[in-house]
């Protein structure tokens, strides 16, 4: 390891980290500006804001963004921030407005984030203030297949470079279908964890069996899912991938078998399965048969801080992390099988979700470990499969032989060094994009 | 007396039963106070313009909180006795208050019940939390007893404070 640098919390020969980088405030604070200040970080969906003036208050790390759609139809990101003494100009969830008011003294912004009016502009400022120097701070936004990115770093590569060949996995779930997908939520709640472990737990496929085996019990008893038990999982098809910064899982398996949906019935496992062979051919000609019939996106994390899909941990302190739980559902599909995924998503996730309630006392005690004296000193391990991951014929990234693995999160561990010892974007690496992206599937969807 | 009054006698014992049943952890009795075709749901609650208080709550078939038929309220339950559902093992103290009823007959004999709740919750250590909101319960006698047919549970919160929502409201 390069002693230079100021950040070396890994060891990847062994996957020891150290773990003070979940408690310390001082790496915490250093995070929110050499992470959430640069990455392209998710901040909404296009089905959140579908119509013209519409907005979505959303946060880009602890800061408050709204999103907006103007009056011509074009997405801003805006800091929740009133120019004049930075009171929130915003203070519901949604809505829809032209315009916004600041609730203090009244200065008013056109929902693009120009600074429209001010009171006492003449009579008390001698029109001498600069009000097009005003305007709210506006983010650079790009959308992946309606998924809304926003980055506050002006040297930032575009989003397509930033989720690289990750795109080629992510394609399988989320632009998958000629009618796109909808959002639906977010279910808030506050958990007292660090936000890093969320993240890091995507690609932990090893806690399935111990930590949700009250609910995979339940559901195989009630529903007939399978049990998700150990072997279940050391013999699964599935792999565990790590592309440009991005920790995915995917089922490797040409069995044409439908997308694995949380604890749903067998009657909607049925009705899934008709669905998925009906929209095949769609599919086939969106990604392309490897994609369509062989890779299925599973448990996957973002970098930094996007959670299976479009679902959030925002970073609120080193102990603490917003969670907002959002379902994607396909547009177009049967308003049976949406309700279905919808019931199964909001049972088993968010903060009542049988299988996510579990999890959060496990994610909050690894948080608290770093705090006491005698813990705070002694490294998580991460060193399952170290040695035993590498290129693929088929599949881009660092795919590990085997899904049980942690090969991920060290990684993830090592791309947010890579980010916290960057000067400036110049100095974080990006994987060439070397995917063969077949199909007809954009960026744009 | 009149009619709305014996009906607030009769439901008061019930709700605090429940109330009983619930901080004494005894949930397969508890489940047994929901009809076979109930639905258990808790919407979403939005920041919204007071005069767009029509959006404030989410609608079924939106996100939802909890929109648990019988069947799900039972795999909850059920999932408690393994032994391993984490977030209730050691389970939390929990104390209902319930109170502010106000109930009245629909047409149909069923009958509309509205309370308002206070539950605190303490878990493991020093986890802490106190719950408010109220309850809309549509109410359907079976075999001589009430019974809870639909729960719409409001909870007077934004984001939600609590680590998880592993208690039943
Ligand atoms: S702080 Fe917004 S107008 Fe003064
Ligand atoms: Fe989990």
């Amino acid at each position: 390891m390069d002693t230079a640098l100021k950040y070396a919390v890994i060891d990847p020969a062994t996957g020891k980290i150290d773990r003070r980088i979940f408690s310390d405030q001082a790496i915490y604070d250093d995070e929110m500006e050499k992470i959430f200040g640069r990455a392209w970080l998710m901040i909404g969906h296009e089905s959140l804001v579908p119509s013209p003036d519409d907005y979505f208050h959303t946060y880009m790390g602890e800061d408050p963004v709204i999103l907006t759609r103007d009056g011509q139809g074009r997405l801003h990101a805006l800091l929740n921030m009133c120019r004049h003494r930075g009171n929130r100009v915003v203070r519901c969830d949604d809505g829809n407005a032209k315009r916004f008011m600041c609730s203090y003294h009244g200065w008013t912004y056109r929902n693009d984030g120009t600074l429209e009016h001010v009171p006492g502009k003449t009579e008390a400022y001698y029109d001498e203030l600069d009000m097009a120097s005003l305007g709210l701070i506006e983010a650079r936004v790009e959308t992946y297949a309606g998924i809304i990115f926003a980055t506050w770093a002006k040297d930032a590569p575009s989003l397509e470079a930033y989720l690289g060949d990750a795109r080629w996995y992510l394609d399988t779930v989320f632009n998958r279908l000629d009618g796109g997908m909808q959002a639906m939520g977010p279910l808030k709640w506050l958990e007292p964890a660090n936000w890093k472990t969320m993240v890091d737990n995507c690609s932990d496929n090893y806690h399935v069996p111990t930590s949700h085996i009250s609910s995979a019990a339940v559901q195989s008893r009630f529903l007939g899912r399978p049990r998700l038990s150990h072997e279940d999982q050391f013999a699964s098809p599935n792999k565990h991938v790590f592309v440009n910064g991005h920790a995915l899982t995917f089922r490797d398996a040409d069995d044409n078998a439908p997308r694995y949906v949380h604890g749903v019935s067998d009657k909607i496992m049925q009705m899934f399965k008709e669905y998925h062979e009906a929209t095949m051919p769609e599919v086939e000609r969106r990604l392309g048969t490897l994609r369509a019939r062989r890779v299925q996106l599973g448990n996957h994390s973002i970098f930094p801080n996007g959670i299976l899909g479009f679902r959030l941990a925002l970073p609120r302190g080193p102990l603490r992390t917003e969670f907002w739980h959002f379902v994607l559902l396909d547009r177009d599909a049967p308003e049976e099988l949406k309700r279905a995924i919808r019931i199964g998503s909001q049972a088993n996730n968010g903060a009542a979700g049988m299988f996510e309630q579990d999890d959060v006392d496990n994610w909050r005690q690894v948080t608290d470990a770093s705090t006491s004296r005698m813990a705070r000193g002694l490294p998580q391990d991460l060193s399952m499969g170290v040695g035993h991951a590498g290129l693929h014929a088929d599949y881009p990234g660092v795919v590990s032989e085997r899904y049980i693995s942690e090969n991920n999160q060290r990684l993830f561990y090592m791309r947010w060094e890579q980010f916290m010892n960057a000067g400036s974007w110049g100095d974080i690496p990006l994987e060439p994009m070397k995917a063969r992206f077949e199909g007809s599937a954009t960026m744009r969807g | 007396m009149t009619e709305q009054q014996a009906l607030w006698l009769e439901l008061m014992p019930f709700y605090i039963r429940e109330a009983w049943l619930l901080d004494e952890r005894r949930f397969k009795e508890w489940v047994d106070l929901f009809t076979d075709d109930v639905l258990y749901f808790m919407p979403r609650r939005k920041n919204v313009p007071r005069r767009e208080a029509h959006r404030e709550l989410t609608e079924l078939g939106d996100l939802a909180i909890f929109e648990e038929d019988k069947r799900y309220l039972e795999m909850r339950v059920a999932r408690l006795d393994t032994g391993m559902a984490w977030a209730e093992d050691p389970p939390s103290r929990t104390r209902h208050m319930i109170g502010n009823l106000e109930a009245a007959f629909l047409e149909n004999g069923e009958v509309e019940a509205r309370t308002a709740f206070l539950v605190y919750r303490s878990h493991l250590e020093t986890d802490h939390q106190l719950l408010s909101g109220c309850r809309e319960d549509t109410l359907r006698k079976v075999d001589g007893g009430w019974k809870v047919a639909k729960r719409t549970i409001v909870l007077d919160a934004n984001v939600l404070l609590d680590k998880n929502l592993s208690v039943f409201l």
